[in-house]
């Protein structure tokens, strides 16, 4: 545990000490800004949800970007061969990075609760669909994290990971649109895999367990994935 | 303290190493050596379980190196080729984090690591990040984090590859205090550094295990004067491939 903390501890110092952290916070932060500014000046409504849509949106943008570096720069640089001669565990440098880089997005995720204060202030929003839009975005964070960190798993190159996890958030995000396409077998299941059906539960007030396992479960199967491809030498 | 028992290695169709045995008791200083490809990194890399051998056992105080993974990596010291270093960080930031991955207690950490850094005169560049440090830092960093929880064996892949000479002075220094304490493995392919520092000799080519011997023995039986002489003998240079 303390392994998996020190490792934490040293991600989210490696975020701060590059630029890239301060731009990324920055600009994202002045992007969501403007759109909030856009969405409920142009709605009128003392609600989040459009706000939360856009959200989610660059977040499928933003995440990969975070979270490349994570295992691939170490491999690149040799680092991997100190950490992993260390008599510290493969689950504790798996668990250890997640949570690191998965502290620096609940830190780009915290100062958008202000936003929340600002309807509160001019209006009479309901509370629930914020609460639970906001976990939504939170527990979706935690789900675009562990896709970053497993595709940063399987190479060196940080191009290709970032790549390679923008295939799959692009695929997990608009997979409801190919439903059209597809026979009618397959569309609940595709619905269940799309992220944006579980969101938009979220963001109008719906606190489903379904919902919440299925971040959860997602997050697990990443973080195991990602446990064995640390494991298997053959990057080595 | 280290037995390797008929130890290959393959990688797709490349043998890298072909049933390398040989033991190595507590407190001895051994030299590998071997041209550059011979295969001296990957047989450490297998010592310090960071990959496993495709054939063959290898054991480390009585400990299996797959088995027991982790506790043997507790009682090893590694220093890769290239010292694995986090630009981003100071000096001590890099020892501390390395201290808790290495199990030191927190009460004691502060005092290992003031020690190492006196050890490898670390203390006057402590707090500088170390991007900004010369190479001769960056290999004394990499020793430092090696040796900082004590390890009984000691394996250190070309320690001073890249040095200028005064450097190299430094860290041959640095080899020669640890070699009373603990048992110490070291690759190189500089040759007059391997006749000052290690008593016996293991010499790989092509992944193949071609002499065992401590280095008097070594001088006398190819009645060389150094060990240049031996390993030129060994490894004519008109033999040499282009794909070597």
């Amino acid at each position: 545990m303390t392994k998996t903390l020190a490792i934490a501890q040293k991600e989210l110092s490696v975020y701060f000490k590059s630029p890239i952290a301060y731009i990324i916070l920055i600009v994202t932060i002045t992007v969501f800004n403007i759109f909030f500014y856009m969405i409920i000046d142009q709605n009128r409504e003392a609600t989040l949800r459009d706000v939360f849509a856009v959200m989610e949106f660059m977040f499928v943008f933003l995440v990969p970007l975070l979270t490349m570096r994570v295992f691939a720069e170490e491999k690149a640089s040799g680092t991997m061969e100190f950490l992993m001669t260390t008599p510290t565990s493969n689950t504790s440098i798996v668990l250890g990075k997640y949570l690191g880089s998965f502290l620096f997005f609940s830190l780009l995720l915290g100062p958008t609760v202000i936003y929340y204060l600002i309807i509160e202030y001019f209006g009479q929003p309901d509370r629930r669909p914020v609460a639970t839009g906001f976990l939504g975005l939170w527990l979706e964070g935690g789900l675009f994290v562990a896709v970053g960190i497993l595709t940063s798993s399987w190479t060196r190159s940080q191009v290709v990971a970032a790549i390679t996890s923008y295939v799959i958030l692009f695929l997990l995000y608009f997979s409801a649109s190919f439903i059209p396409y597809t026979s009618e077998a397959f569309a609940p299941v595709i619905r269940y895999i799309s992220t944006l059906t579980h969101a938009a539960n979220f963001s109008v007030g719906l606190f489903n367990l379904a919902d919440v396992v299925y971040y959860l479960s997602g997050i697990a199967l990443c973080l195991i994935l990602t446990r064995i491809s640390v494991e298997n030498r053959l990057w080595r | 303290m280290v037995v390797a028992q008929n130890i290959s290695k393959h990688f797709g169709n490349i043998e890298a190493l072909k049933n390398i045995s040989f033991e190595i008791d507590r407190g001895e200083i051994v030299g590998f050596l071997g041209k550059n490809g011979a295969g001296k990194t990957t047989l450490m890399r297998i010592l310090t379980s960071y990959l496993s051998p495709s054939a063959g056992k290898a054991s480390i105080a009585g400990q299996d190196i797959t088995r027991n993974s982790l506790a043997i990596r507790r009682k090893i010291g590694y220093l890769p080729e290239n010292p694995p270093l986090y630009p981003n960080m100071t000096v001590r930031e890099y020892l501390k984090f390395a201290a808790r991955l290495k199990d030191i207690p927190a009460r004691t950490m502060r005092l290992s690591i003031d020690k190492v850094m006196d050890d490898c005169r670390l203390l006057y560049v402590q707090n500088r990040l170390i991007a900004h440090l010369s190479k001769g830092y960056k290999q004394r960093i990499g020793i430092a984090q090696a040796i900082i929880h004590e390890p009984e064996l000691l394996i250190l892949d070309e320690p001073t590859s890249g040095l200028d000479p005064v450097q190299i002075q430094q860290v041959r220094k640095l080899i020669k205090d640890i070699e009373h304490k603990r048992t110490v493995l070291l690759s190189t392919h500089i040759l007059s550094e391997i006749e000052q520092i290690a008593r016996r000799i293991l010499i790989i080519n092509r992944g193949e295990l071609i002499k065992d011997r401590p280095l008097e023995g070594l001088l006398k039986d190819a009645g060389a004067a150094n060990l240049e002489e031996v390993f030129l003998k060994l490894n004519p240079p008109q033999a040499q491939r282009i794909d070597d």
